[in-house]
């Protein structure tokens, strides 16, 4: 990966008494896929905001391309591409002329409009269907609509915040496969999502967001990891309850342990064998399990680990 | 930017014609206004094409007050009726028709009415009479005491022509008993005649009122109901798009492309301007097809200065599209919005003189109505519709409707949000 892209200080955001984002500080290589993990109200929507000049920080710095956002805003926007997680576009209007009219926005003109339209058509599969008003179109077809528009310009950076939110199983793989072969383009992606899988299948890194913090940030790949082979969350009851946790970090198997929430968090090495040691020490301990849950490794379980929430609850 | 702002007007004027409702309520609504109003007022305004119908129970003994009804139903204003369907009138068939609201107005002429004009002026004893005019109590003191002073004057009239020779009688007995009665005869004959002929009206009266205008007015035609509607109902119309321009903003912000426009290398004044333009040029439209088909469908003089009638428009267009951006700045969501805009446009129209002229209006809320930018547009209207002034006399008045169009659009930008808050 070559020089940051984007470099991000120290972001901060507040509405009224609520904090909604608190120092969230980042760098993006450029041709970077770079995600934003995190439950709804984590903070992701308001940092994408503050990134493409929606809202104004209250505290920090952004760079792009080496420039202050503060002080290049309107040359950066023009090197940005936007798409809300919500659909922006004119019913009204057909989806030729939605992308007609953000093309020329972003000044576009003539032939070379009229051209980019037609290849933005054909990309997102819309070419047959172009000259009829969005609104008679399906949520999938409207999504895919909506990502055309922030690509007419070929911008630098796409930011994609929750692009597949309400859209069917074959619509969303078309959405993730145009953004994979944006990406292999040499297009720099911020991509904001709480689904797992789609962070896992396509982000190179991923920061996981939640209280308006990063609490993490790594390659997918490194921060399953950490996990180990599994994640067992265990709720324990029974007089030696508290002192467990030094004889499951002795098993070979586990790879560490962590109380939260009155459950533990056991990182295995080996999730069977684990287990396995688990239960001989319950057994010895005359400790009851109340409740018991084993995670294969994955985003979801490396978020439960780090908040003892779920991504999605 | 030239082209941001083109491609953001081209972007309005296309959905807003695509909305069939709005296209109705624009250019529809103010003109059917126009048509009834004017129709239905017709009368005020030229009284030949509609006259008020007067009922007439006609009970005197002798001729004095069939000459008075002859007189009152030769005038434009008024026709007499003095049977239904046939049949002659009656005090109950007359009171009758005014309860169900057929006719507004009755006339009574008792039995001794010419007895009361003829008497005796040296008579002991002086004999009165009364004409009832019934009405119904709903109608307005403006409609019938034009009509009952008219009648006074006309009974006045009669008064002394039928009084007269009696009265030269007395004269002659007490002054000059020995005039022969033939000389008497003729000479109450020829006073009579300059009576009824010359003084006091008749075929060639004396004494005329002539209708005519201030120095500086050029007047090609007194003004019609057309002429005095359309420029009300006019002013009405071009307010509407109060509530369009207002919603449309709305309606980005809800349907998001209000975030993907600020996410655009686009300034913000370049936004508001390419969101008002459309509305601006939208409401030039409506100006020119109201005051165009006015003056092809039913003649609206369109006066002598095309220039002053240009300003007007541009200033007026202004003033409405201003307006539309304070109440999108102020409104929050689609109720707010209608809300504002029937009071605003209801009252500010009321209060300008745009359904009922101004200077039937107590003298207070003609002070009031000057806050409204409808009537300063009114009265430059008319300046130049039927007072025929040209664009010199009327630019004061367009210097205040753009004062009015900078308050507004001064107010709105300062409060338009840009922010859009996020969770």
């Amino acid at each position: 990966m070559s020089e940051p892209i984007l470099i991000v200080q120290d972001l901060h955001k507040s509405f009224g008494e609520i904090k909604a984002v608190r120092g969230i500080s980042l760098q993006v290589a450029q041709g970077e896929l770079f995600g934003l993990l995190g439950p709804n109200g984590a903070g992701k929507t308001t940092t994408l905001s503050m990134l493409t000049g929606l809202l104004s920080p209250d505290r920090g710095r952004i760079t792009m391309k080496g420039l202050d956002f503060r002080t290049h805003t309107h040359q950066l926007k023009a090197r940005m591409g936007l798409v809300p997680q919500e659909l922006a576009l004119y019913p009204a209007l057909s989806a030729r002329q939605n992308l007609t009219f953000f093309g020329r926005i972003y000044g576009l003109k003539g032939r070379d409009l009229r051209r980019r339209v037609d290849e933005v058509l054909e990309m997102i599969g819309l070419t047959g269907r172009a000259d009829d008003p969005v609104e008679t179109y399906s949520g999938g077809m409207k999504r895919r609509v909506n990502i055309g528009a922030g690509l007419l310009h070929k911008p630098d950076i796409l930011f994609l915040d929750e692009p597949t939110v309400g859209v069917d199983p074959q619509s969303r793989n078309a959405i993730l496969e145009s953004v994979e072969a944006l990406n292999r383009a040499g297009v720099t992606v911020i991509y904001t999502t709480h689904y797992m899988e789609e962070a896992q299948r396509l982000c190179h890194r991923v920061a996981i967001v939640d209280e308006g913090q990063i609490i993490a940030l790594d390659t997918p790949t490194a921060l399953i990891r950490s996990l180990g082979g599994g994640l067992i969350v265990v709720g324990l009851a029974g007089e030696a309850a508290e002192t467990v946790t030094d004889r499951l970090r002795s098993l070979p198997a586990v790879q560490g342990v962590q109380r939260r929430d009155g459950k533990l968090h056991i990182r295995a090495r080996h999730t069977q064998e684990a287990l396995v040691g688990l239960l001989e020490v319950a057994n010895r301990l005359d400790l009851l399990i109340t409740t018991l849950e084993i995670l294969e490794p994955n985003l979801e379980a490396v978020f439960l680990h780090l908040t003892g929430r779920r991504l999605r609850e | 930017m030239i082209d941001q702002i083109l491609a953001l007007t081209w972007k309005d004027l296309k959905i807003f014609f695509k909305d069939r409702g709005g296209v109705a309520l624009i250019f529809l609504q103010p003109f059917m206004f126009i048509v009834v109003m004017s129709y239905a007022l017709g009368g005020m305004f030229e009284p030949g094409q509609d006259r008020i119908q007067l009922l007439a129970v006609n009970q005197d003994r002798g001729t004095q007050a069939a000459t008075i009804l002859a007189q009152l139903d030769s005038m434009e204003a008024f026709g007499v009726e003095t049977t239904w369907e046939g049949q002659p009138l009656t005090v109950e068939l007359a009171e009758k028709l005014v309860v169900e609201g057929k006719r507004n107005l009755a006339l009574v002429f008792p039995p001794d009415f010419s007895d009361a004009l003829e008497q005796d002026p040296a008579a002991a004893e002086r004999h009165t009479t009364r004409i009832a005019a019934i009405v119904d109590p709903a109608t307005s003191s403006q409609f019938v005491e034009p009509i009952l002073g008219t009648l006074q004057g006309l009974i006045e009239r009669s008064t002394y022509t039928a009084m007269v020779p009696k009265g030269l009688d007395y004269l002659f007995e007490w002054l000059a008993p020995q005039t022969p009665a033939g000389q008497r005869e003729i000479f109450k004959a020829q006073a009579q005649e300059a009576i009824s002929g010359g003084l006091l009206g008749g075929e060639e009266p004396v004494v005329t009122v002539e209708r005519t205008v201030p120095a500086g007015m050029q007047v090609e035609k007194y003004p019609d109901t057309f002429q005095q509607n359309v420029p009300g109902y006019t002013i009405y119309g071009i307010f509407w798009i109060v509530s369009l321009l207002a919603g449309s903003v709305l309606q980005e912000r809800r349907e998001g492309t209000f975030r993907r426009l600020l996410a655009a290398p686009m300034q913000r004044a370049v936004m508001l301007t390419g969101k008002l333009l459309p509305y601006y040029l939208i409401n030039l439209a409506q100006l020119a097809i109201m005051l165009g088909a006015s003056h092809l469908l039913f003649g609206l003089s369109l006066g002598p200065s095309p220039a002053g009638l240009v300003a007007v428009s541009l200033a007026a267009a202004a003033t409405a599209t201003g307006l539309g951006v304070l109440v999108s700045a102020l409104a929050r969501t689609e109720a707010q919005v209608g809300g504002l805009t029937v009071l605003l446009l209801l009252t500010l129209s009321a209060l300008g003189g745009c359904f009922v002229p101004r200077f039937i209006m107590p003298t207070w809320l003609q002070t009031i109505g000057l806050v409204t930018p409808h009537a300063w547009a009114l009265d430059a209207y008319q300046d130049l519709l039927v007072r025929g002034y040209g664009l010199a006399q009327v630019l004061p008045k367009v210097g205040i409707l753009a004062g009015f169009a900078a308050l507004f659009f001064g107010i709105g930008v300062w409060r338009f949000r840009f922010d859009t808050v996020e969770g």
